[in-house]
């Protein structure tokens, strides 16, 4: 069965089969047998792959299973394979500014109609105690400023969008 | 005046901390709570919990009129305010004062002194106490930015209401320093509601150092040794540990000394912390001076066994304090690790999600200090940490190996936190020979994110074999082929 993990931001597409005996994972590395019992501990199992033996402690979310082992956390994300299939959502990556942390919006430069050039400020966020100017990411005109000063906002929240461009 | 019932004014793990010594002496208990907000170790602790009503949490932890009148509704004769919120509100003070509640801490105008920076400064610069060149823009606003430049490069910019990093800019060439004065004022502003502002040298290489103290309001002050607190990220502390590894055995004496001349000199009550700049050559500075018990104070308590919250609750009873200073030992040493929700290799940002599973490391010499539990919630509503992990070793290498062990051991999963960046700072071998100063962290930010050995075929295993719906269908076409095939195990 095929599966595609996200790794630190890298995707890997592996497929888990059982050969009657053992499972093997085949990766676009190679082959690798492997197999994880659980032990006492909560969320606690020893896998065996690769000719070694490792603790690990583990714990499934929705999105992406965490997993404690050799004294590190990691983070596995689950991509459904059906769902990245289904493709893109819609707008061009440039036509919107995506709050790269949770914040408040200090100041909003510009309003719906306005034409901005290219590194025009568009407005000001503050986040983790930092402010931050947020400038428009080609020539165009705004779209929508969905927050305005004082509102908070959260991760990968769109905070600005310019009209499409047209052709 | 006696204590008999504790409202503490916070949450979080300061909150379960105070709320531990306080059950241990007897009080009765009582703690706030915000309607969204998840159970903490603290609501398990406390006696009563109280329900606080708010715009968003944070507004409601600091609504002074709210939480006085929870204090005499629920019958607390003291509040303890833990740090943050309103712990260093000469406002807060007076309120309770006003409605016979007593604040374990110290007095409103000390408050109000140590709490604006260019007061302070002028305060412990009057009575022969070391300070850093500067200029303050109230000495004349007209020439503020002239006298910031003959301060002389690199300067840095602080709000004169600040603290803990907010709204502080370096500066290193005079062609940004009106951009960057208008963008300090500003977040002073925001922060504070105070857009006045001041600049000082910038020290190059600094050590942050900062000494507790702890007075009884009549005249006697003691200190409990000194904090290192020089591994910030953002101006923020992540690791703290006592003794400083940058002193002398007479510098140690001459920082200590100073700063409890500083609280002598106001009279202090309670616990108090004077932060100091040390420079490269052994010099150090005043800073500024906390007016409350500080989020690392454990490491204090790892080295001199005293319980300093014992001791803010004894000297808000009237009882003085527990020791004199030659009964205050510094025996081995202590490194406290913040645990925080946040993505250390994404400029630290803060990171949300469920607790899945949670396991604390246990061992001699281990200390955790956690504001969360189990199957709770991490939500951007607050500060990112999560929790205190403690250790105490009989030296420095010993308690950085039972850090490294111990940081290496606490399970939280369900959200990113920052204990993999945490050990990477213990093993740095800048770390170990103590060579650190505030900007180690931004120097070796490479050095402490690179990803260590690949591990993703293995991770990859087990999230693969982890996945019982992956598993039985798997089995299932195993099962398929066997019967095909027509083998047997």
């Amino acid at each position: 069965m095929r599966r595609i993990f996200q790794i630190g931001g890298e995707e890997t597409e592996c497929w888990l089969a059982h050969d009657g005996s053992r499972f093997v994972l085949n990766t676009p590395e190679g082959v690798l047998p492997c197999r994880l019992d659980p032990t006492t501990s909560p969320g606690g199992f020893v896998l065996r792959a690769r000719g070694l033996v490792r603790d690990v402690r583990l714990a499934a979310g929705p999105e992406a299973t965490f997993v404690h082992m050799d004294g590190r956390t990691y983070e596995v994300g689950r991509v459904d394979p059906a769902e990245r299939l289904a493709g893109s959502d819609g707008g061009a990556s440039d036509d919107r500014l995506v709050a790269p942390m949770p914040g408040v919006v200090v100041s909003v430069a510009v309003k719906p109609g306005d034409i901005v050039a290219a590194g025009q400020p568009l407005l000001v966020i503050e986040s983790m105690k930092l402010e931050t100017t947020l400038a428009a990411p080609r020539d165009g005109v705004v779209a929508e400023i969905p927050f305005a000063a004082g509102d908070s906002f959260g991760l990968k929240d769109v905070l600005a969008q310019l009209a499409p461009e047209e052709d | 005046m006696t204590i008999s019932k504790l409202l503490v004014a916070n949450r979080g793990e300061i909150a379960a901390r105070v709320l531990r010594t306080a059950k241990a002496r007897g009080l009765e208990t009582a703690v706030l709570r915000h309607a969204s907000e998840q159970e903490g170790p603290a609501h398990v602790i406390a006696d009563e919990v109280v329900t606080i009503d708010g715009p968003t949490p944070v507004a409601a932890y600091l609504d002074i009129p709210q939480i006085v009148e929870v204090a005499k509704r629920i019958g607390a004769d003291a509040v303890h305010p833990g740090y943050g919120f309103l712990s260093e509100n000469a406002g807060f003070v007076a309120a309770l004062e006003k409605a016979g509640v007593t604040f374990v801490g110290p007095t409103s105008d000390v408050i109000d002194l140590m709490g604006d920076k260019v007061r302070a400064r002028a305060f412990v610069e009057e009575r022969g106490f070391p300070v850093a060149p500067s200029a303050i823009e109230d000495d004349g606003p007209a020439t503020f930015i002239e006298r910031a430049r003959a301060v002389g490069y690199p300067l840095l910019i602080k709000p004169s209401a600040g603290g803990g990093g907010k709204g502080m800019r370096v500066v290193r060439a005079d062609a940004a320093l009106e951009a960057e004065i208008e963008a300090a004022r500003r977040e002073g502003k925001r922060y504070f509601g105070d857009g006045r502002l001041f600049v000082e040298r910038y020290i190059e290489r600094p050590r942050h150092i900062e000494v507790q103290v702890m007075g009884d309001g009549k005249g006697n002050v003691v200190h409990f040794w000194e904090r290192e607190c020089s591994i910030q990220r953002r101006f923020q502390k992540i690791i703290e540990e006592t003794p400083s590894p940058a002193l002398s055995p007479e510098q140690r004496l001459d920082i200590c000394e100073t700063a409890a001349g500083i609280a002598r000199a106001v009279n202090y009550r309670g616990a108090g912390t004077v932060e100091f700049i040390y420079a490269q050559d052994g010099a150090f500075y005043f800073l500024e001076m906390n007016t409350r018990l500080q989020v690392e104070h454990p490491v204090t308590e790892m080295v001199t066994g005293f319980d300093l919250v014992a001791e803010q609750l004894r000297i808000a009873a009237g009882e003085g304090l527990s020791a004199a200073q030659a009964d205050i030992p510094q025996t081995g040493h202590s490194i406290e690790l913040r645990i925080c929700a946040e993505d250390a290799t994404a400029d630290f940002r803060p990171s949300i999600g469920n607790i899945l599973l949670l396991d604390e490391p246990r061992g001699e010499g281990v200390r955790v200090d956690s504001g969360i539990l189990d199957g709770g919630k991490v939500t951007t509503d607050f500060d990112p940490m999560l929790s205190k992990l403690i250790v105490h070793g009989s030296d420095r290498a010993q308690a950085i190996a039972r850090a490294r062990h111990a940081v290496q051991n606490y399970v939280i999963l369900g959200v990113t936190t920052n204990t993999g960046y945490l050990d990477a700072i213990l093993a740095h071998p800048d770390f170990a020979s103590g060579d650190v100063s505030t900007g180690f962290l931004a120097e070796q930010a490479d050095a402490l994110t690179a990803p260590g050995e690949n591990v993703d075929d293995l991770l990859m295993a087990v999230a693969a074999l982890s996945d019982e719906r992956l598993v039985a269908e798997v089995m299932q076409i195993s099962d398929m082929h066997r019967k095909m095939g027509g083998w047997r195990n």
